[in-house]
């Protein structure tokens, strides 16, 4: 190769050709400084949504979704019931997958004092925008909060007080492929009912069953997602057991997430992985072929199966702990609250109450296929969806449990996913004891 | 106006966009970096923050994260180096001959650099899947055990450093393909007169002639291998058990989802400060034996 050819290589891959003389290219290059020049001076001095009469709101969805487009119909509907008294606008803001872009963007907003009047946020970030006082409570408005699951109150509640309220539901179950449990000799009418849950026993039983059965993994618990998942999957193990991460009044961790609770139950998670029942780097989609006879998933596992016409599937509900025998099972979502700076509370306040209406709850389950967050809408939706949704609606409840209300959310679950993820070395980490003791201190140093 | 001025003057204003964004992009946000590196800055609640002196630099020593993260950022950089710059060199020694398809092999190799980095890694984990990957598939064949990759605390982060090397290679080995067209083909020439065999014509010609480009190179890939993130973020999320956490993921991680902005700030000034560090030393070495 000549110097000749890398430099043209180089040229093709970096610059392209330009053609013109030198005075062409000069004047070309003035007016594209000049435009980029313009374009920054103009970004950086653009101003804030305008501040006019109608309530502003911010959600995390695309207009493109189908949740989006429930949203919008709602703000409609409320734009028509009180036309000439209060008015809505919305604005769409998608999240990306992690979450990133929308709150970036309400951070972003909060040091530029820019906030909308009623925001969507997700359930863990109820206590830390409330403890920030960026969120205002929005009990007084609220007048069907006796219809709202007991896992919605606690979600929104902070300090006493309501902040925020979920619009619909979420819930994991153990789906189960009927044609491989029959092959190891399961007798499907035995299996277990949100009524007569397994405990983690008979849980096991069936797990040993089917791997003796198959020789290999049979359920996949999603280990391989290192993210939120570990911390809103696995803590219900916790719960059932009767343990938490941290006292009730939030201050420490320690004698709670390393009593004999925590031990208990993170002993069941390692004996998952160590006695070869799960496997903590599952084939995707492993269930839908074949290849898993269990696996946790929730109401978007429905919808994901719907592509496997093949696989006959049912739910069951999540196993309890021996112990007390207990129901708890995942839940959480995204929810609306009112920002603590807005200027009108009482159409904010009313829009809110309004977008949680059984009707606008109706109409965003039924649109997105999520749970239902109130018995009323639990009532308009049961006849609508199949009979594995109503395994979870009625799991749900029944015994959805929150996620901790804490500020310090974030680094709490993190450290509670590390703690799942870790177990899962059985080799390494033998002494859950040492381990959890571990996890207390790091815990207790975000508390503080 | 008089023409020396007029140029200046346009001088300033060809300037200006790129004096614009790195003042608004790089200046100011580092000084704002160091200014709450001292102070508690919470992102939910900018107005309350408060100025705490080294409070922040003390905790840093007794965050046990943070130390590991250190340590694995060493053992990257340690082991990325020699692969990376080794791969893209004997890369570019292969494409420097005239030979068929040459065109092809350019491209090839250079590819990943034009990829971004989270399709490389999203890529590579479905390669290294322990059970469905391909790498394991054929590891499997040929008689060996499956690998848990990724999902070994001993192994992950040397799999992390040969997916790195095997993406930023392709651009290390452009600038030592231009560095090797710059040996004036007379030098080789005239080792051909000596009778020199090719393993001395590359350690004692191309070699020696190749520091300065070799120098360079070495210098940008210690700086970009310090900036490890995406790769542990959608491969490893930092795991298994943080033996893949690095720095720059750990200030991201502190900075945006447990929102201590003022925590993670004098992380950025004390990691900023380390590599500066490296970097002297770094430059100081190499400037002693001479370019």
């Amino acid at each position: 190769m000549k110097p000749d050819d890398i430099y043209s290589f180089c040229k093709q891959l970096h610059y392209p050709r330009w053609g013109g003389t030198i005075k062409m290219r000069k004047i070309w290059i003035s007016v594209v400084c000049a435009i980029i020049t313009s374009l920054i001076i103009a970004g950086c001095s653009q101003k804030g949504s305008s501040n006019d009469d109608a309530v502003s709101v911010w959600v995390h969805t695309s207009n493109e979704t189908p949740e989006g487009k429930a949203m919008q119909k709602i703000i409609d509907q409320f734009n028509e019931k009180y036309k000439g008294e209060y008015e809505a606008k919305i604005e769409f803001i998608p999240r990306s997958g992690s979450g990133g872009g929308y709150e970036d963007k309400i951070n972003a907003a909060l040091t530029t004092n820019t906030l909308p009047d009623v925001l969507t946020l997700d359930g863990p970030n109820t206590a830390a925008y409330a403890e920030a006082g960026m969120i205002a409570p929005i009990d007084e408005y609220l007048t069907n909060k006796d219809d709202l699951l007991p896992s919605i109150i606690q979600q929104g509640t902070y300090d006493g007080k309501m902040y925020a309220v979920g619009y619909s539901e979420s819930g994991v179950g153990v789906f189960y492929n009927k044609q491989m449990l029959k092959d190891a000799g399961v007798d499907l009418t035995t299996l277990p009912t949100v009524e007569n849950p397994w405990d983690w026993n008979q849980f096991i039983d069936l797990n040993e069953k089917l791997v003796k059965k198959f020789d290999r993994p049979v359920i996949d618990m999603g280990f391989n997602d290192k993210s939120e998942w570990l911390m809103y999957a696995f803590t219900p193990f916790l719960w059932s057991q009767g343990g938490n991460i941290v006292s009730e009044d939030g201050a420490t961790a320690n004698g709670v997430f390393n009593n004999e609770n925590a031990v208990k139950t993170m002993t069941f998670i390692q004996d998952m992985i160590k006695k070869g029942y799960s496997t903590i780097s599952p084939v995707d989609k492993g269930f839908n072929t074949g290849e898993y006879a269990l696996k946790f998933g929730g109401s978007w596992t429905i919808a994901e199966m719907e592509e496997y016409p093949d696989v006959e599937y049912g739910i069951m509900p999540y196993p309890t702990s021996p112990d007390t025998n207990k129901l708890v099972s995942p839940s959480g979502s995204w929810q609306y609250a009112m920002s603590a700076t807005s200027d009108k509370k009482e159409a904010a306040g009313t829009l809110i109450d309004f977008m949680t209406s059984t009707e606008s709850l109706t109409e965003i389950t039924l649109a997105n296929s999520v749970l239902p967050a109130a018995y009323s809408v639990i009532e308009e939706v049961k006849d609508k969806v199949s009979d594995e949704m109503n395994i979870l609606i009625e799991q749900n409840a029944a015994s959805a449990h929150a996620r901790p209300v804490l500020p310090e959310y974030p680094q709490v679950s993190r450290i509670f996913q590390q703690t799942v993820s870790d177990v899962t070395y059985y080799e390494e980490n033998a002494n859950i004891q040492t381990l959890l003791d571990d996890k207390v201190t790091q815990i207790d140093k975000v508390l503080k | 106006m008089n023409t020396t001025k007029k140029e200046s003057l346009a001088a300033y204003g060809f300037l200006a966009p790129a004096l614009l964004l790195l003042g608004l992009f790089l200046v100011i946000p580092a000084l704002l970096a160091i200014y709450y590196a001292f102070t508690d800055y919470y992102l939910l609640t900018p107005d309350k923050r408060q100025f705490v002196g080294l409070a922040n630099f003390i905790e840093i020593f007794k965050d046990t994260i943070f130390l590991q993260s250190l340590k694995n950022i060493v053992v990257f950089v340690l082991c990325v180096i020699p692969v990376q710059v080794g791969a893209a060199l004997g890369l570019a020694l292969l494409i420097n001959k005239q030979r068929r398809g040459n065109i092809f092999f350019k491209v090839a190799f250079f590819a990943p650099v034009v990829l971004s980095l989270v399709v490389i890694s999203v890529l590579w984990l479905y390669l290294l899947n322990p059970s469905e990957g391909l790498i394991n598939s054929l590891l499997v064949n040929i008689g060996f055990d499956a690998q848990p990759f990724l999902s070994s605390p001993k192994q992950a982060m040397y799999t992390i450093v040969f997916v790195s090397a095997w993406q930023g290679a392709g651009y290390q080995m452009l600038i030592f393909l231009a560095g090797l067209q710059n040996i004036p083909g007379t030098v080789y020439e005239a080792a051909k007169i000596d009778g020199v065999s090719k393993w001395q014509n590359f350690i004692y010609i191309t070699m020696p002639l190749l520091k300065p480009t070799s120098i360079l190179i070495m210098i940008t890939t210690l700086i970009g291998a310090f900036k490890l993130i995406i790769q542990p973020m959608v491969m490893t999320q930092g795991g298994p058990m943080n033996s893949t956490i690095t720095p720059v993921y750990y200030i991201y991680q502190t900075g945006f989802s447990d929102r201590l902005i003022g925590y993670s700030s004098a992380m950025t000034v004390l990691f900023g400060i380390v590599i500066a560090i490296v970097t002297l030393i770094q430059s100081k070495v190499t400037k002693e034996e001479n370019i």
